[in-house]
């Protein structure tokens, strides 16, 4: 027998291992799944040793002397021989199986299911039953009361075996902390928070704990792995950019429970509550389930077919005597990304503007049109992934752990092992207490700040020059329009100490790998753009590009605002970015669709409110967005959009939008209907079916076929691998993607020809050839220039982990149960200033309207700024955002509103009483 | 072991110490309250239940202990002279029931009759003047013990070592440089003395190739065997030779920080530490530019809270940073990935002390004494059933009855049986002395453990299933309660002997044997995995004794 350096022996057959393998690893991938009983070890966590099932024996030479070995954390040695089912080692197995069963409730035992209670699979594997127990039965976890208070967690602890995956997954895969053993020895018990429940504890509902308890000791309300489901369907998540997996189980068309596929590339068995359990509004009783259209002023039921005729007739009349230019669509970003093709096909090809925008407007349109201008592609450079490698992460304008839970788990992992982290935001978001740097600056001073940043990075001498001078421009221009940059001032307006901006400077430019994260707190400004140009000329400037570990990152926040911008639903870029101007392309989209296009760009969304209202647009089609509770500055999208001549909304619920829509169609979530949806790292992921449309409603892209055969454009009916092959032909990016080649991980594009994923962009070159390096001044936004002095606080919006968006689906599932509604945080100094205590009311007025809202004192922000959310209609916090816009792309500027601040009168006030009585 | 709150806990180190803290707050109340558990979590950037957690494990901080004011010693000793129950008597006549608590040995083994109160311990007679203790605060009342050796020079009961000869022998470590330290350390073969004997020039090398900016020393005076004192004794009477043995490997691998984990039952140990260390300060021997070198070497002294498997070295680790001791599987060792994720070298008090003779005298020299395998002198304690009870240096390969003879004098009374090495340790009859040498082989040959060397006498009228039980006790009090063997198998086995001893129910053998095979080659640690082997001796030796309380 041969005697190569990895070499061993098992059951005395030869097989080759890879250095540092352990030998359950080497089990599983030689012999296949189960090969020796485990029970502590689950595919997400480190090994941890503790049950000793696993154990083998090992002898360093044939015939030697075999020690017995646990195999999931002893490594496999060279040449060794390994007995997995030695009389020894089935007698341990047993025995220790033994020991665990005198303290297991035995109807307990009975009755589970051994494919899913793992205790009894092991059991039957090592060949012992309840019957076959010995010892007197203990007593330990057999007499806890079962925790049932939580809006999902549940406990109850009699099945217990006290194998710590539960408080593994809550610190090695969230990073919560919120389980722990308590006591010691045989006398150790699995305790929430300090010895609480789940709903007096810091849970943040994401289920690891559930997900990895073997026995169901710690489960959820729908029993996720314990429960009788027939079938399982994988999809991904419709909530946050992130993109996770889910597999989703059903019984007789309806969905039990959701879990986290452990292959998953994006989510490894991980989720937020989001994705988990708030499933419960697909089949909500409030889902719109006929179409409808209004009559003598109310919202009428009506079929499919009037609701197209009316539609047909309208949009036919009004193109007629106003032109296509009078019509306009809002497609979605929660849509996949056939759908938000076919609406942008609908509103190009066959009524014939380019009035068509998505929900992007609101949040990442400066991203893609910022790193289109500096790298020449729209879309973050990297992968989630490179957290792992890379040496420092810069997370700006960004609240992860709560609007990108599972990317900002692993954020929060990599800088608890002691990744470098630096913070820029004006609050004292979740991951600000790991950092190195926290740079809490005024809102609206972002470009003030990164250009100090920058300014340290030259006057330090930390610019790769070799990179600069090889990939880049603008570099000449740039130097000397920073090095006269104020600094005194910039310290000033952004209230952040130089020398704290210096070091972080310093750490970004002196990590070998660096690599940037940014959200909306970067885009939602009037300087949006220029700051997401300002974030690739840090990364450019310091040769951050092209490898693994580096780049520009933008967190985007629906599921689909890659793919909704991907697939051309905006008024100046058709599918797969070509500009609608340019000839050779109209040309080629002409040809593709075959007809006659527009030459000149449509409305972006705030144009399309601004024409409203002067009467140029008499026709809109929203689909999946409420505009009312969601853009700034209600009153004026509300006259707006009465100013129409019709309104459609394809929606799921009657938003705020809906109740003021000419025309309702009731269309489908994403669980059934069948397409893909392309996450923040471009990685293209099949959405597949779980259930039918519930009766009375259609999926959102045959409501777009069956308009546009009506309208008389031919296009067959809706289904993923046919308009995606379609698309493949069109979005140049997409060219190597069919449904059947996405498999289960799907790929990131570009993906060319040969169906290869593109990890990691602009690697020798980038997409515009030289990338562009531009400086740009700091404004004080026009909000404060012509507000500040009256209203002298500046409100930020933000969101919270439990809510997604305007709530319409968040707000019908349990979540509500653990975040009911938007307060206002306020600075404990203000909140003196002010005379108002936590949980008061206080009326918060700006140049546009007034809400009251109840107040929560932190030190989250600082004296002077203030922060909120709206994901509840019930206060409609955008009654008071401005629509001061990016000068660039239009996005609003959520993230800066001058406001006065005083406690509550009148109804409000008694509202404060009670509140206060209450608490 | 979690490698999040290793890091976390790193961000403060040794400087700002999580776990001292928790001690530091417990000592009020007995307990650290719920506030200032919540308020370090916090400062921590840990879970809320992260320091409840680890509170809980410990003895001295968890809530029950809340109130106590005065500890007996449950130790195997103590139990076997049978002093306890006169020394809980006499507490109750000044303290409450729920002010009495346990220590599990207070290294008092040569004298029993160990208590403590208000962080001081006594033993012998001491509690015949309790009155006085309670009333006038009599600091200590010292305990007497031999302390002799069997060598000429010896290595570790010789002359006091003084700050100044500490920082003269400095010197010439400095001069001849790391690596000459090293291979003296090598060519001694010097073994732990911990209890698993393993070299530790190898544990040192290994140590100084990791790479790293930050590495750490961490000296285990946990010394948890019931029965063993001779760390207590070198931390007491030999501080710089203990400190002066961390230094040298601090030097050689490239560490500047040195923790000494002294176990929170011997309060006169932190306290001659702590006054050593200071001495050191005093003459320029801790801290930077030591000695006026390059060298820059921190010590840090933490005091334990009871709990026995903080001796493990990586529960030690664990219990260092503040999270709760349960071992850790290895790989990584703690020369890879050890204190706050930091390449860190662990030994016993006894194995760093042994270095200053070392590089006096040269490390072949050392390697003169004892046997070709176990090579210098070993502490052995000698418990208080000796004519003379005591700690003596004794050049391993001495054959074992000299040692109990010569130096112990014999026993005072009739005793059936040694346990050599603590709880995890052999049950030696006492006929098998006559043929054991002091040293790892012989003892492992014969099928014992030499271990660390205490020693406790069961005398003849103690029963060996009580004895027995008590190990089990013993070890399901203080198993970490992680890996499934030891922490429910302890406990079974615990109440499978109380119910022969009590009549109730015979033993099966037959389980007994499969729950000792279940423990010994099954558990995760020594604790689980050694308790077997007295067992086993017991029954092979003692089979007269127990044979009727089988079925
Ligand atoms: C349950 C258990 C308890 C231990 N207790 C101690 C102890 O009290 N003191 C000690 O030095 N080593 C103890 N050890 C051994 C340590 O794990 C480790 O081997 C030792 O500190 C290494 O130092 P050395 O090589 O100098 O012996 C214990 C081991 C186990 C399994
Ligand atoms: S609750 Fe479940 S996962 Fe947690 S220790 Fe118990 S059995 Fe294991
Ligand atoms: S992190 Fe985002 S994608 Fe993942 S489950 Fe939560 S909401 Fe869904
Ligand atoms: S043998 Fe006992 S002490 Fe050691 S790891 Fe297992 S449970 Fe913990
Ligand atoms: S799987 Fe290895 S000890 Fe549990």
């Amino acid at each position: 027998m041969s005697t190569t350096k990895n070499t061993v022996f098992i059951n005395n057959e030869e097989h080759a291992f890879e250095q540092g393998e352990m030998i359950l690893r080497l089990l599983r991938r030689v012999l296949g799944d189960d090969p020796v009983p485990t029970l502590c070890d689950a595919p997400n966590l480190e090994p941890f040793g503790s049950c000793r099932v696993c154990s083998v024996e090992v002898a360093l030479k044939q015939d030697g002397p075999k020690k017995v070995q646990a195999s999931c954390h002893t490594p496999v040695m060279a040449n060794s021989y390994i007995y997995t089912h030695s009389e020894k080692i089935n007698r341990i197995r047993k025995n220790i199986v033994e020991l665990v069963l005198t303290d297991y409730p035995k109807e307990k035992f009975e009755e589970a299911n051994p494919s899913q209670n793992e205790l009894k699979k092991v059991a039957a594997q090592v060949g012992i039953n309840m019957s076959d127990v010995r010892y007197q039965p203990g007593k330990k976890n057999l007499n806890r009361t079962p925790d049932e208070n939580h809006a999902y967690m549940r406990a109850s602890m009699d099945t217990c075996i006290n194998c710590y995956r539960c408080i593994r997954a809550c610190d090695e895969v969230q990073g919560e902390m919120v389980l722990t053993m308590e006591g010691r020895g045989f006398d150790n018990k699995v305790v929430m928070g300090m010895n609480e429940g789940f709903k007096e504890s810091d849970c943040v509902s994401c289920g690891a704990c559930s997900q990895a308890c073997p026995t169901g000791a710690i489960t959820d309300i729908y029993a996720s792995k314990f429960n009788d489901a027939t079938k399982t369907e994988r999809t991904v998540c419709t909530y946050c950019g992130v993109g996770c997996n889910l597999d989703v189980a059903t019984k007789d068309g309806d969905i039990i429970s959701i879990t986290a596929p452990y292959d998953s590339e994006v989510n490894q068995g991980h989720t937020c509550l989001k994705g988990r359990y708030a499933f419960q509004f697909y089949n909500h009783p409030d889902r719109l389930k006929t179409p409808m259209i209004r009559r003598d002023g109310t919202l009428q039921p009506a079929t499919w077919d009037e609701a197209y005729d009316y539609m047909t007739e309208k949009f036919t009349q009004i193109r007629e005597a106003n032109g296509p230019d009078a019509i306009a669509g809002i497609s979605s970003a929660r849509c996949p990304n056939e759908e938000n093709y076919l609406m942008q096909k609908f509103i190009r090809a066959v009524i014939g503007t380019n009035n068509i925008d998505c929900c992007a407007r609101v949040c990442h349109s400066p991203t893609a049109l910022g790193l289109q201008r500096a790298f020449g592609t729209g879309a973050a450079t990297n992968s989630v992934k490179d957290i792992q490698y890379t040496d420092c992460m810069m997370v700006i304008g960004a609240n992860p752990t709560d609007a990108h839970p599972v990317t900002g788990a692993k954020m929060k992992q990599a800088a608890m092992k002691g990744t470098k982290l630096i913070v820029i935001d004006p609050r004292e978001i979740a991951l600000a207490r790991y950092a190195d740097y926290h740079l809490q600056l005024r809102p609206g001073t972002n470009v003030a700040l990164l250009n100090m940043m920058m300014y340290y990075i030259i006057s330090e001498g930390l610019v790769d020059k070799d990179f600069v001078d090889n990939r880049t421009e603008g570099y000449e221009d740039f130097v000397s329009n920073i090095t006269n940059l104020d600094l005194d001032k910039m310290e000033e307006v952004t209230g952040v100490d130089r020398n704290l901006v210096r070091e972080a400077a310093i750490c970004y430019a002196t990590a070998p790998n660096a690599m940037s994260f940014h959200g909306l707190g970067v885009t939602e400004h009037s300087q949006g753009t220029f700051t997401v140009m300002q974030i690739a000329d840090l990364a450019m400037l310091t040769g951050n590009i092209g490898r693994r570990g580096v780049g520009v990152n933008p967190l985007r926040g629906q599921n689909n605002v890659q793919g909704a911008a991907d697939m051309g639903a905006q008024p100046h870029q058709g599918a797969g970015y070509m500009d609608v101007t340019n000839p050779t392309f109209h040309k080629q989209y002409e040809t593709f669709y075959g007809v006659d296009l527009p030459e000149h760009i449509g409305y972006k969304i705030p144009e399309m409110f601004d024409a409203a209202i002067a009467g140029d647009l008499k026709a809109l089609w929203i689909i999946g967005e409420d505009v009312v509770q969601t853009d700034p500055n209600t009153d004026k999208v509300k006259r707006a959009l009465t100013s129409l001549d019709m309104l459609i909304v394809q929606e799921l619920f009657m938003t705020e939008t809906a109740l003021l829509a000419d025309v309702i169609l009731p269309g489908a979530s994403f669980l059934e209907k069948s397409g893909t949806f392309t996450n923040g790292e471009r990685r293209v992921q099949r959405v597949n079916k779980v259930l039918e449309p519930i009766e009375g409603t259609k999926a959102d892209g045959q409501i777009i076929v069956d308009m546009m055969n009506r309208m008389g454009y031919k296009q067959a009916d809706y289904a993923p691998d046919t308009m995606l092959e379609e698309i493949s032909q069109i979005v140049p990016f997409f060219k190597g993607i069919t449904w059947e080649g996405l498999g289960k991980n799907g790929k990131q594009w570009p993906v060319p020809e040969d169906g290869s994923s593109t990890e990691i962009m602009h690697v020798d070159q980038f997409k515009r050839g030289k990338g562009k390096i531009s400086y740009f001044d700091w404004k004080e936004s026009k909000e404060i220039e012509d507000n500040g002095s009256e209203y002298p606080y500046i409100i930020t919006t933000n969101r919270e982990l439990e809510h997604y968006n305007c709530g319409a689906m968040t707000r019908r599932t349990n979540n509500v149960q653990i975040l009911t509604e938007d307060v206002l945080l306020i600075n404990p100094k203000d909140a003196k200033d002010i005379k108002v205590k936590d949980g008061e009311m206080v009326c918060v007025t700006s140049a546009r309207g007034k809400v009251d809202i109840k107040a929560k004192v932190s030190n989250e922000v600082k004296p002077g700024v203030m922060s909120t959310t709206f994901h509840f209609p019930e206060i409609m916090v955008n009654l008071i955002t401005s629509d001061v816009h990016d000068s660039e792309a239009k996005c609003p500027e959520y993230k800066v509103v001058a406001a006065k601040v005083r406690k509550s009168k009148g109804k409000y006030a008694e509202k404060s009483e009670e509140q206060l009585a209450k608490a | 072991m979690s490698e999040n709150l290793s890091a976390l806990s790193g961000r403060k180190g040794l400087e700002k110490n999580l776990f001292e803290q928790l001690v530091e707050k417990s000592k009020v109340e007995g307990t650290p309250d719920n506030e200032d558990l919540k308020s370090l979590a916090h400062e921590y950037l840990m879970g809320e239940a992260i320091t409840y957690g680890t509170a809980s494990f410990y003895d001295f901080l968890k809530k029950d202990h809340r109130h106590v004011k005065a500890h007996v010693c449950n130790g195997s000793a103590c139990l076997v002279a049978g002093t306890q129950e006169n020394v809980k008597t006499k507490l109750l006549e000044h303290y409450r029931d729920e002010e009495i608590g346990h220590m599990c040995c207070l290294g008092r083994c040569h004298e029993n009759s160990a208590f403590n109160i208000n962080g001081n311990n006594y033993s012998g007679n001491a509690i015949e003047q309790l009155d006085k203790i309670t009333s006038s605060h009599i600091a200590s009342l010292t305990d007497n013990y031999k302390v002799s050796s069997n060598v000429e020079n010896p290595i570790l009961t010789g002359e006091r070592l003084t700050a100044a000869g500490f920082a003269s022998l400095f010197q010439k470590v400095l001069t001849n440089g790391a690596d000459w330290a090293l291979e003296q350390i090598k060519d001694s073969n010097i073994r732990g003395r911990g209890g698993a004997g393993f070299p530790m020039g190898i544990k040192l090398e290994s140590c100084k190739n990791v790479s790293g900016d930050q590495k750490f020393i961490v000296c285990n005076a946990d010394e948890g065997d019931p029965g063993a004192y001779s760390d207590r004794y070198l931390l007491e009477a030999q501080p710089m030779l203990v400190l002066f043995g961390m230094m040298v490997s601090g030097y050689i691998v490239g560490a500047d920080k040195g923790a000494l984990y002294i176990r929170g039952e011997y309060p006169e140990s932190v306290r001659a530490v702590t006054k050593a260390v200071e001495e050191l300060s005093e003459h320029g021997m801790q801290g930077k530019k030591i000695g006026g070198s390059d060298f820059n070497f921190d010590f840090k002294v933490i005091e334990g809270a009871g709990a026995y498997i903080c001796g493990e070295e990586t529960a030690l680790l664990s219990s260092l940073e503040g999270q709760r001791p349960e071992v850790r599987v290895r790989p990584p060792y703690p020369t890879q990935r050890g204190l706050f994720n930091r390449p860190t070298v662990v030994n016993n008090v006894e194995t760093q002390a042994a270095i200053a003779w070392i590089v006096k005298n040269g490390g072949k020299k050392y390697a003169r004494f004892g046997t070709s395998k176990s090579s210098g002198t070993k502490l052995v304690c000698l418990d208080s059933f000796f004519m003379n009870p005591g700690i003596y240096e004794i050049e391993m390969g001495t054959p074992f009855k000299e040692v109990v003879h010569d130096f112990g004098g014999g026993f005072k009374e009739n005793v059936k049986a040694v346990h050599v090495g603590g709880p995890l340790g052999g049950i030696v009859p006492t006929h098998k002395i006559e043929i054991l040498s002091l040293d790892f082989e012989s003892f492992a040959n014969e099928g014992f453990l030499l271990g660390h060397a205490g020693v406790v006498s069961i005398p003849e009228k103690f029963p060996m299933i009580r004895y027995l039980e008590h190990l089990f006790e013993f070890t399901g009090a203080e198993s970490c309660g992680k890996c499934f063997p030891c922490s429910i198998g302890s406990v079974r086995g615990k109440e499978m002997f109380e119910k022969a001893r009590n009549g109730e129910t015979r033993i099966d053998r037959q389980l007994l044997d499969d729950l000792l095979e279940a423990m010994e080659d099954g558990s995760l640690c020594a604790l689980g995995g050694g308790l077997p082997l007295g067992v086993k001796n017991a029954l092979q030796y003692f089979d007269d004794e127990l044979r009727t309380y089988f079925k």
